[in-house]
């Protein structure tokens, strides 16, 4: 989670990658309606018809509900795709001109996907990565109860820093039982980190360096870890991945 | 004049709105900021500062636990939800509510609706809008007079700006800015994915950089840096250019 533009969908989907490379069987869930983590992830961009929605119907009265057969695991069963390094990726889809109604059964199977795999037998053992919407409003809760431990991501700036503030007030009121780390992205020395942790008031769990390679993959909209693989940023978030799983 | 921002977020929404309502104000015409982000910033780019800027927003999130009065008008709206900031710029945090009373002006109205029933009079509206597409794909022709769709060298958030530009351009007149531009391969960059339409270049400035990282306001920083200066003559512009019957 964190402010727009924070580094989400890099952290998110280099995490996932390095997760799989690893052994875990790693669920990549993109709840954010903008194009990032398929492009992170290196899965490419999305189809303009997300294959969620395949799994949803509307009944006569136009309540939505799953086609027959069709659970939330048979739905991420049939209908995830297949990222590098066997990440599997499920979107729940991006409006477009003719506005959010393409995507609204795709949506509602979103919506119950992330409710309902936490307890799924079938997921058992798998790891769960979620890409949030920018900011702090409703992720938390209502997007990512499958989490047990957010991670908000700032950079060092003055809006950056306060989003990850507003962002852990609202999952410590709605998930007092999971985990919050605060990391500090496109840090260039020493002193941006202790600018973010002045700004947010705590201390960062770890901290990502500002990297060319990184933002030399960002510019051609291609996922980092097959860009620049032995970047420094890279190798930052591979600490990250063993300190996380540490917690 | 109603003028709406969009963008990726990160892209510098925030700062273009800001920065344009503060030029504007500066050429003297009353403006009315309105922070329809969800995550709303637009005071600390207004200059504010970033603890007024989130008490703002304490005050607006008052309505869903009840320790604040429910406001009938959208007037009223800009009277009680919002703050002075300089130039005379008024402030408005308008950000959608978790817990909304349906039909309630002041917390049930989405940023779209807002942006239609605001009138705008002698004033200029500088919307922010919410990161992404959610309010333009909502807004009908006529709410807004001009969208200014801020895009920056990176493939994500070209790829919003052109999603931005495809979905606004049937409701309102869309003035591209090309925000954070080094070089010549940056234009050509957003050109590949634009097209050759008008792109407004905002240079990449050290200033703004600064601004945003202390939470200030990059035209209080120095308005003559290039990006700032950029920002003031679009601002002029906006000003001179005839509003739409």
């Amino acid at each position: 989670m964190g402010k727009g533009g924070a580094g989400k969908s890099v952290i998110a989907g280099t995490m996932a990658r390095l997760m799989a490379r690893r052994g875990t069987r790693v669920l990549a869930l993109d709840s954010d309606p903008l194009p990032g983590l398929s492009l992170s992830l290196g899965s490419g961009p999305e189809p303009a018809e997300p294959l969620l929605g395949n799994a949803a119907e509307q009944d006569e009265n136009g309540h939505w509900g799953w086609k027959r057969g069709v659970g939330p695991v048979r739905a991420v069963q049939r209908y995830a795709t297949d990222a590098p390094d066997g990440v599997r990726l499920v979107q729940i889809g991006k409006p477009s001109r003719e506005g959010f109604g393409p995507i609204i059964g795709s949506s509602k199977a979103f919506y119950e996907v992330v409710h309902h795999i936490a307890d799924a037998k079938a997921l058992r053992g798998w790891t769960f990565v979620g890409d949030l919407p920018a900011g702090p409003r409703q992720a938390a809760y209502d997007w990512a109860p499958y989490a047990h431990t957010y991670v908000v991501v700032a950079q060092p700036t003055a809006q950056s820093a306060l989003t990850a503030r507003r962002v852990a007030r609202i999952v410590r009121m709605h998930r007092g039982d999971a985990q919050l780390v605060f990391i500090a992205n496109r840090v260039s020395e020493k002193a941006d980190v202790d600018h973010v942790e002045q700004l947010i008031g705590e201390p960062v769990f770890a901290s990502l360096p500002a990297d060319d390679g990184v933002a030399a993959a960002e510019r051609l909209g291609v996922a980092p870890i097959d860009h620049a693989p032995d970047s420094p940023a890279i190798t930052a978030i591979e600490r990250l991945v063993s300190a996380l799983a540490k917690l | 004049m109603k003028i709406a921002v969009a963008g990726k977020g990160g892209a510098g929404k925030t700062t273009v709105s800001g920065t344009i309502a503060r030029g504007l104000a500066q050429a003297g015409h009353p403006v009315l900021a309105l922070d329809a982000d969800a995550n709303p910033m637009l005071g600390v780019s207004l200059g504010v500062g970033a603890e007024q800027t989130d008490l703002l927003l304490a005050v607006r999130q008052g309505l869903e636990t009840g320790e604040v009065e429910h406001e009938p008008t959208i007037e009223g709206m800009v009277e009680r939800f919002g703050a002075d900031a300089p130039d005379g710029v008024r402030l408005v945090v308008a950000s959608r509510l978790e817990v909304a009373n349906p039909g309630c002006q002041c917390c049930g109205v989405s940023p779209d609706q807002l942006l239609r029933e605001l009138e705008d009079g002698e004033r200029t509206v500088v919307c922010d809008l919410e990161a992404g597409v959610s309010t333009i794909v909502r807004m009908e022709p006529g709410n807004a007079d001009v969208v200014l769709v801020v895009a920056n060298p990176t493939g994500k958030a070209l790829e919003v700006a052109r999603r931005a530009v495809e979905i606004a351009s049937d409701k309102a007149e869309v003035i591209v800015l090309a925000n954070r531009v080094r070089d010549d391969s940056d234009l050509e960059l957003m050109r590949a994915v634009l097209g050759d339409r008008e792109l407004i270049v905002i240079p990449e400035d050290p200033v703004i950089a600064a601004a945003d990282r202390d939470g200030l306001a990059p035209i209080d920083l120095d308005p003559g840096s290039p990006g700032v200066a950029a920002l003031v003559q679009l601002a002029d512009r906006l000003a001179g250019a005839p509003v739409p019957a």
